[in-house]
């Protein structure tokens, strides 16, 4: 469990309360409350239920299905959160055709068993998968009855940026916490991870979800969603959501005299900045009380 | 001799890495029991199968809690036994020193990860660089891989691999011809034994979306078991919450021993333990509790992450 050195004062001054119960943990804040929750992977019945319902044979080797982050604006009822169920429909709907690794050039030539089935699923996971999102509203009924009425949230595109300065600034952090949603070893020549971490400061709270995808001496593709919140005081809090997605193949960037080796690529933070951009959109949702 | 042995073994067991020359001439000492291995190696009942470990060392103690002692129990470790975990050079040299001890009381075949160009990638090249400073001890190690014997058959009724069947391979005797001591190449009959996966939704063969790689189906077991005269294929290579699975009828069982993969997949492990007269009996595991790791777990300091 990752159990941060939290200041009592620094919470106290922030208004912030933090709690933690078996595999769930978070925080209550300026309104808010933030919560990550940390299971096992999927178990095989699982496993096949998610078959079914996903209409797939294939899923991640790591599915940890009941992981997530959620973030509830408590008086709107606006809920923003991540799951693997969700990203994996996007995966589904997204169908990438195969990425070929380097062995398949010469797998062309073997003596290939008669009655041979070739597998055409995106092995690879990608999705294009965002986060997931509603707003639940109370309405009145007749006679005093409560019915929950749920929607979700329209994002707007905008032109404004994520406030990476002030992000940048060393606030004390209240929370954080990181949960994977799915991980492939793609059978040792890659690796394909979905995971999203999220902060907390007296100020804001701040999210990335990154997809990253390595496929040996192949291609690397990372997508990640940022999600940056200052808390308005009696101003409506607007969410700002950054998507970028980048990708590049092993032989472009040694043409540009990167390293062709995969050991070179552990770390996705450290590389980022070499990958060409692909898609960049900023989208907002004011929350309206 | 043998003393020097048992101090070292002792000392892994402690999970303490050996000095590079002590590893230089245990690898050269475990070369000369290994060559004389057959690709299909005789093992004889009872024995204690084992599936994956990866460097997780910690676990593998559990793992010989729950099996018991080696030479008490004879075993049979169906390859991975380094990268992704982070004791690779311990857990590789305890197994080690043990088969030089113990030639006929331990069995280590060969995984995919046994291999030059995988453990550059998956830790295994690194945690060497990293604890003794230079590739030398890799070297050592990545030169006794090819030694590694490619399978085993347990009383001539159990086959035992790492990861499953080539279709370039229908008799046991077309594996004992393979020349096996050379890096583990990208295609072949070596290759595939290393590297195949039994697969559900095929009757016969699949290739894999990454476009190399196959799958066998039921079909394709159930000809293999026929013609070769065993019960069923004991195998490895792939994660299982629940630590075993059967497939196809009860005619291949999957058996993964490394719990709480990666150190946060939260599976169990397992180990089949086999009797003198092949009865089965799966052993299920968990992880080793945190205080017994040697070192307390870390507290991450804030990641101010962009």
């Amino acid at each position: 469990m990752m159990d941060l050195e939290v200041d009592e004062n620094d919470l106290k001054a922030a208004g912030a309360e933090l709690f933690a119960d078996d595999g769930r943990r978070g925080i209550r804040i300026n309104g808010w409350l933030i919560e990550t929750r940390r299971h096992s992977i999927l178990n095989c019945s699982t496993i096949q239920e998610w078959e079914q319902k996903l209409n797939t044979s294939h899923l991640p080797e790591m599915v940890f299905g009941e992981n997530t982050l959620i973030l509830r604006h408590l008086s709107s009822g606006t809920k923003i959160h991540f799951n693997a169920f969700d990203a994996l429909c996007g995966w589904k709907q997204e169908a990438l055709p195969p990425v070929e690794v380097p062995a398949a050039a010469k797998w062309k030539f073997r003596s290939k068993p008669s009655q041979q089935i070739i597998l055409d699923y995106d092995y690879t996971f990608t999705t294009p998968y965002c986060g997931s999102d509603n707003i639940e509203i109370d309405k009145d009924m007749n006679e005093g009855e409560i019915s929950k009425e749920t929607s979700n949230i329209l994002w707007e595109d905008c032109k404004d940026q994520i406030d990476v300065a002030a992000l940048a600034s060393k606030e004390p952090i209240l929370f954080y916490d990181e949960v994977v949603l799915y991980e492939d070893e793609l059978a040792d020549n890659g690796v394909s991870l979905l995971t999203v971490k999220v902060r907390v400061m007296p100020s804001s709270w701040f999210l990335l979800l990154r997809f990253w995808l390595r496929v040996d001496g192949v291609l690397i593709r990372l997508r990640e969603t940022r999600m940056h919140c200052v808390f308005g005081g009696n101003t409506n809090p607007i969410i700002l959501r950054e998507s970028c997605w980048r990708e590049s193949t092993f032989q472009a960037l040694s043409a540009q005299e990167h390293p062709f080796d995969s050991g070179a690529y552990g770390d996705p933070s450290f590389i980022s900045q070499k990958l060409p951009i692909i898609m960049h959109t900023t989208k907002k949702f004011v929350i309206s009380s | 001799m043998s003393s020097d042995l048992d101090r070292q073994i002792e000392q892994l067991k402690r999970c303490e890495p050996l000095k590079e020359s002590e590893v230089k001439a245990l690898c050269l000492k475990a070369m000369e029991i290994l060559v004389e291995e057959s690709n299909v190696q005789r093992v004889d009942a009872p024995v204690t199968i084992c599936g994956d470990i990866h460097g997780q060392f910690y676990d593998m103690k559990e793992l010989f809690k729950v099996g018991g002692d080696c030479p008490k129990t004879n075993y049979l470790f169906l390859g991975d036994f380094v990268d992704r975990g982070f004791y690779s050079v311990e857990t590789f040299l305890l197994l080690l020193a043990l088969k030089v001890r113990y030639p006929d009381r331990i069995t280590l075949i060969r995984g995919n990860h046994e291999s030059r160009q995988i453990t550059q990638v998956y830790g295994f090249y690194d945690e060497c660089l990293r604890k003794y400073g230079s590739v030398n001890v890799w070297r050592y190690c990545t030169d006794i891989f090819d030694y590694l014997s490619l399978s085993a058959l347990i009383e001539n009724k159990i086959f035992s691999v790492h990861g499953g069947l080539s279709p370039a391979i229908s008799t046991l005797d077309q594996i004992r011809t393979i020349d096996r001591k050379q890096e583990v190449p990208h295609d072949g009959a070596m290759c595939d034994l290393l590297w195949s996966d039994p697969e559900d939704i095929v009757e016969g063969w699949g290739l894999s979306p990454r476009g190399a790689g196959f799958l066998f189906g039921g079909t394709v077991v159930t000809s293999f078991n026929h013609s070769n005269n065993i019960d069923y294929i004991c195998r490895a290579h792939q994660l299982v919450m629940e630590g075993y699975k059967w497939m196809f009828n009860s005619q291949i069982v999957t058996v993964w021993s490394a719990p709480n993969y990666c150190y946060r997949c939260g599976n169990v492990a397992a180990i089949l333990e086999l009797d003198g007269n092949l009865n089965q009996k799966f052993r299920v595991f968990d992880a080793a509790p945190q205080e017994s790791r040697g070192t307390p777990a870390k507290k991450p300091a804030p990641d101010y992450f962009l």
